[in-house]
């Protein structure tokens, strides 16, 4: 309210004292010349080339080592994959080794293991965090909620990988929890269960990784116009007809972008398969990552590891170039 | 300071054409607004004087020099944005300093120019705040202070006053107006606003789609129209602009009969003021649609057929809706249109 | 009226009820973890578990005499921190230019940036392992360096980017007519305008570095490059078996000045994790 009086006020007061303004403003002139006025000599007329060329000047040092360090790789793994590789002797083998690894049980097994296993988890992970999102986001206590929830994702995975291996096999703690509720009777041996493996594996990326949606669902949420909540509010919806009909269609973009970068990061699951069960039982939580790692870095076949990355690498060239370039696009517009 | 010319200068973007041979001759000292509908050209006209857009063909010349291939940087223009564009991360002083760093100005003469300019704008102790700080009308005072701190050769400023506030704006325009007369430099001003057009101006350019619609002082403008788009673009309510048939001296339209001169014939668009209408009279028949007092005047709203007809009334004039009325006209002040929309003018 | 408000109260248990299961759900494991920390090593694997153990600082004790802890912590510190500068130097003008210039192909090479973040690390895990093998850099805090900074480079470069789309044209052409030419303006307008973004960029960017698993366990085979992460996997084996109360005590070494950082970034950290794809 002052700031507009004044500024009201602000061209009279400048009228009635226009006679020393005038001079200080041709003061003003008396020194314009010290402004240095750039000579014609050094005005600087860039060609049109130039400027063209000036954003890839730019994004060429990003570009280029990126392209060392994925490129470089992929030539690598493709000359790599037609070779049988025995420490430091390459013989040529052709394409035997994708012939014998798309014969590969082990493969097949890796691959399956990686969609049910990071399905299932991320599946669940997108339920919670939508669910805790809905009932969190119009909360007095969100910032206190969100810090608590956020604290699992910030534990190094390898860490967390320890926690829930002593939770489930070594400390027997869940066997315990479950017999003390009544759910079993004797000790559980988690590993010694195709089923039960897996969970232990997704209990831990569910537990680490729900907060990252929960995250970005709840900024959603707390982003969206409320003007549109309340006008739903007055037309008689309930919260969760609210979140239904109206919440939910608007954060779809959201949504996709997130759940896609999540279910990217699952995919690459090795670090709890290699600190919780390393594949065990029988192979049964072998991911395609640590299916790599198992055959070049425990087996050495690198020969045929690069085999195992080439087509890993071509799925996710597939993946990014459909799925990922149409979430990103929705998702920023 | 320096005058400007633009010589047939065209602007496309791929296949939108932006500015379409457009030449204008400005005169040293002179205050030209540029004037029209969103997305008429008007921008892009300034933004390549300014050397921010570069013209896909002709010339552009300040001060007698060709300055096409010469970056924004230095062409010694100072700019003046709708968005303030004041750099959030430095103090108003760091702002206003700002271009006297990048132009090599002497670092002793900067805190005097600085205090002088902050002063013409009266924002003097206001310096050491952030540009956050400050409300509407103070950030478009330290752009304002930005701009003239170092002198240049011509001003631009692009719709400077629209995020402000009507009373607001009115004071500013005062100020910016004096500013310029005082500091004598050329500056283009670009708006949608006419009000801001009619009373800033030396002279308005009036733009439409890429195309110089007219060129004229603010009273050539209103008076004398070129054609259908600046008589139904100036004036609030603008001119009236009612399509019918001339024939023998008479243009007739429905509800509408007028004496026109003999040489207007055939379909033809008859242009008439809100203000040189008047309540009784017999050239207009239509029913009342609206009355709106506002205090000095009073809005009527006349409906003929599916036209309705802008008058302004005595400030006392009252009717209720739906009733008949008879309108007159005052017929030294009538204009025609040909149908193409250029104005019919009387011969010589 | 009446039925609006039982409407809400019920909501209300409904709503805590959840919000405070799966709080418990994040806490418990960590404040049992916590107490694993602070035990003797013959209260931890055990037939029957133990939930109020007797304290000991056995793991604090192992950790400062028999592990080189400080120089993990070393390596872990370098490698992240020179990674997350690299990233800065090549990302901030990339993110330039990709934001705030129209050129043939922007599109195209800002998604190729954004799709290597998409490439599992065990896909260029064997020609990256014989990479540094070749150039002798394996086993070397430099190799981690160098791995860390391009997987977190497209990450760094989109959130700085989507940051830059922010800071209005108006700025910039401000700035340019007030005579400041491309690198100034990169300099002084919107570097400044855009250091929450850069931030943010930066401490997510450390985040993953220092939980980076896969390259850390190949390229560091000796104990000279260990970083904490791998430090703990690979003090696992051995007849002593798995060392967890030490482990423990390590996890949450790290995880406090982690939490208090991310704390302070909160408000840009789903905008980040998304590549700026959601603003938060």
């Amino acid at each position: 309210m002052r700031m507009s009086l004044r500024a009201c006020m602000w061209a009279p007061a400048r009228l009635c004292r226009s006679k020393p303004m005038a001079s200080s403003a041709h003061s003003i002139k008396a020194v314009a010349p010290a402004t240095a006025r750039p000579s014609t000599g050094t005005l600087r007329r860039r060609s049109p080339r130039m400027r063209s060329a000036f954003p890839y000047l730019l994004v060429a040092p990003a570009v280029l080592y990126l392209l060392a360090i994925t490129l470089y790789p992929g030539i690598f793994a493709i000359y790599q994959s037609l070779f049988v590789v025995r420490f430091v002797k390459w013989t040529w083998a052709g394409l035997d080794n994708y012939e014998r690894i798309l014969q590969d049980a082990e493969f097949w097994a890796a691959l399956w293991n990686t969609i049910i296993v990071g399905g299932l988890s991320l599946g669940l992970q997108t339920v919670i965090a939508l669910a805790l999102a809905y009932f969190a986001y119009r909360d007095p206590l969100i910032r206190g909620w969100r810090i608590i929830y956020l604290m699992p994702m910030l534990f190094m995975p390898s860490a967390v990988a320890f926690m829930w291996k002593l939770a489930f096999n070594d400390g027997r703690v869940i066997s315990d929890l479950l017999m003390t509720i009544g759910l079993t009777h004797g000790n559980v041996d988690w590993l010694a269960s195709v089923w039960l493996a897996r969970l232990t594996l997704i209990v831990a990326d569910v537990w680490q990784w729900t907060p990252f949606l929960f995250i970005i669902f709840v900024a959603a949420l707390q982003g969206q116009d409320q003007e549109i909540e309340e006008a739903a509010r007055l037309d008689g919806a309930s919260w969760p007809a609210i979140f239904w009909n109206i919440s939910l269609p608007m954060m779809r973009p959201v949504i996709v972008v997130a759940v896609t970068l999540r279910g990217i990061d699952i995919t690459t699951m090795f670090t709890n398969v290699y600190i919780m069960t390393q594949g065990s039982p029988g192979g049964a939580t072998e991911t395609m990552s640590f299916f790599i790692y198992r055959q070049g870095f425990r087996m050495f076949n690198f020969g045929y590891a690069s085999a195992a990355s080439v087509l890993m690498l071509a799925m996710t060239i597939l993946i990014a170039q459909t799925l990922v370039k149409r979430a990103f696009r929705s998702g920023r517009s | 300071m320096a005058s400007i010319q633009l010589n047939n200068i065209v602007k496309r973007f791929g296949s939108f054409v932006g500015v379409e041979n457009m030449s204008l001759d400005i005169a040293d000292e002179e205050f030209l607004v540029l004037l029209g509908p969103s997305g008429c050209g008007k921008t892009t006209t300034m933004r390549m004087i300014a050397g921010l857009e570069h013209p896909t063909g002709g010339q552009i010349v300040i001060g007698g020099e060709v300055v096409n291939e010469i970056d924004a940087r230095d062409r010694d223009v100072a700019m003046v944005f709708q968005g303030y564009a004041l750099y959030p991360n430095m103090s108003i002083y760091d702002n206003i300093r700002f271009p006297l760093r990048m132009r090599k100005v002497p670092a002793d003469q900067h805190d005097r120019l600085i205090r002088r300019a902050a002063e013409m704008v009266e924002l003097g102790a206001f310096l050491d705040r952030k540009p956050g700080a400050l409300s509407g009308g103070q950030r478009q005072r330290a752009a304002l202070a930005r701009a003239v701190v170092r002198e240049p050769q011509v001003f631009l400023m692009d719709e400077p006053l629209s995020n402000l506030d009507a009373k607001l704006r009115a004071s500013m325009r005062v100020q910016i107006k004096h500013m310029q007369r005082q500091l004598k430099v050329t500056t283009v001003y670009v708006t949608h606003d006419q009000i801001e057009a009619m009373t800033l101006a030396d002279r308005i350019v009036i733009m439409n789609r890429g195309i110089i619609q007219q060129v004229g002082t603010p009273d050539e403008i209103y008076s004398d129209p070129a054609n259908t788009f600046v008589a139904g673009f100036i004036g609030s309510p603008p001119m009236n602009l009612l399509a019918g048939e001339a024939r023998d001296g008479i243009f007739r339209s429905e509800g509408i009969e007028v004496p026109c001169p003999r040489t207007v014939t055939g379909s033809v668009t008859l242009g008439i003021r809100p203000e040189d209408c008047t309540v009784g009279g017999g050239h207009l028949q239509g029913m009342v649609y609206g009355v709106e007092p506002t205090g000095d005047i009073t809005y009527l709203t006349v409906q003929t057929g599916k036209r309705a007809v802008e008058i302004k009334a005595a400030r006392d004039f009252r009717a209720p809706i739906d009733t008949p009325i008879s309108i007159g006209f005052d017929l030294s002040r009538l204009y025609f249109f040909s149908e193409n929309g250029e104005r019919i003018r009387r011969p010589a | 009226m009446a039925s609006v408000r039982r409407d809400r109260s019920e909501r209300l248990w409904l709503r805590y009820l959840i919000l405070g299961s799966w709080a418990i759900v994040c806490l418990a494991p960590m404040l049992w973890f916590l107490t694993i920390g602070f035990r003797p090593r013959t209260e931890i694997i055990v037939p029957h578990p133990i939930y109020w153990p007797s304290w000991s600082l056995d793991a604090w004790r192992l950790l400062v005499s028999d592990w080189p802890i400080a120089s993990y912590l070393r390596n872990s510190v370098v490698a992240v921190a020179g990674s997350v500068v690299i990233d800065l130097v090549l990302a901030i003008p990339a993110a330039y230019a990709l934001s705030r210039y129209e050129f043939r192909g922007r599109e195209d090479i800002g998604f190729y940036i954004l799709s290597t973040r998409m490439m599992a690390p065990a896909i260029v895990a064997v020609p990256i392992f014989f990479l540094f093998k070749n150039i002798g850099l394996l086993d070397t805090v430099w190799a981690l360096m160098l791995v860390y900074a391009a997987i977190n480079l497209s990450l760094v470069t989109w959130i700085i980017r989507s940051y830059m789309l922010d800071i209005p044209k108006e700025l910039e052409d401000a700035a340019r007519t007030d005579g400041a030419g491309d690198l100034t303006i990169l300099r002084e307008i919107i570097i400044p305008a855009c250091l929450p973004g850069i931030i943010t960029a930066a401490v997510i960017a450390a985040i993953f570095a220092i939980n980076e698993f896969l390259f850390t366990l190949l390229i560091a085979s000796t104990s000279k490059a260990y970083t904490m992460s791998v430090a703990l996997a690979n003090f696992t084996g051995g007849s002593d078996g798995i060392i967890y109360n030490a482990i423990a005590l390590v996890s949450f070494l790290a995880f406090v000045p982690i939490l208090i950082v991310v704390i302070l970034i909160q408000k840009h950290l789903s905008r980040g994790l998304t590549m700026g794809a959601v603003k938060g």
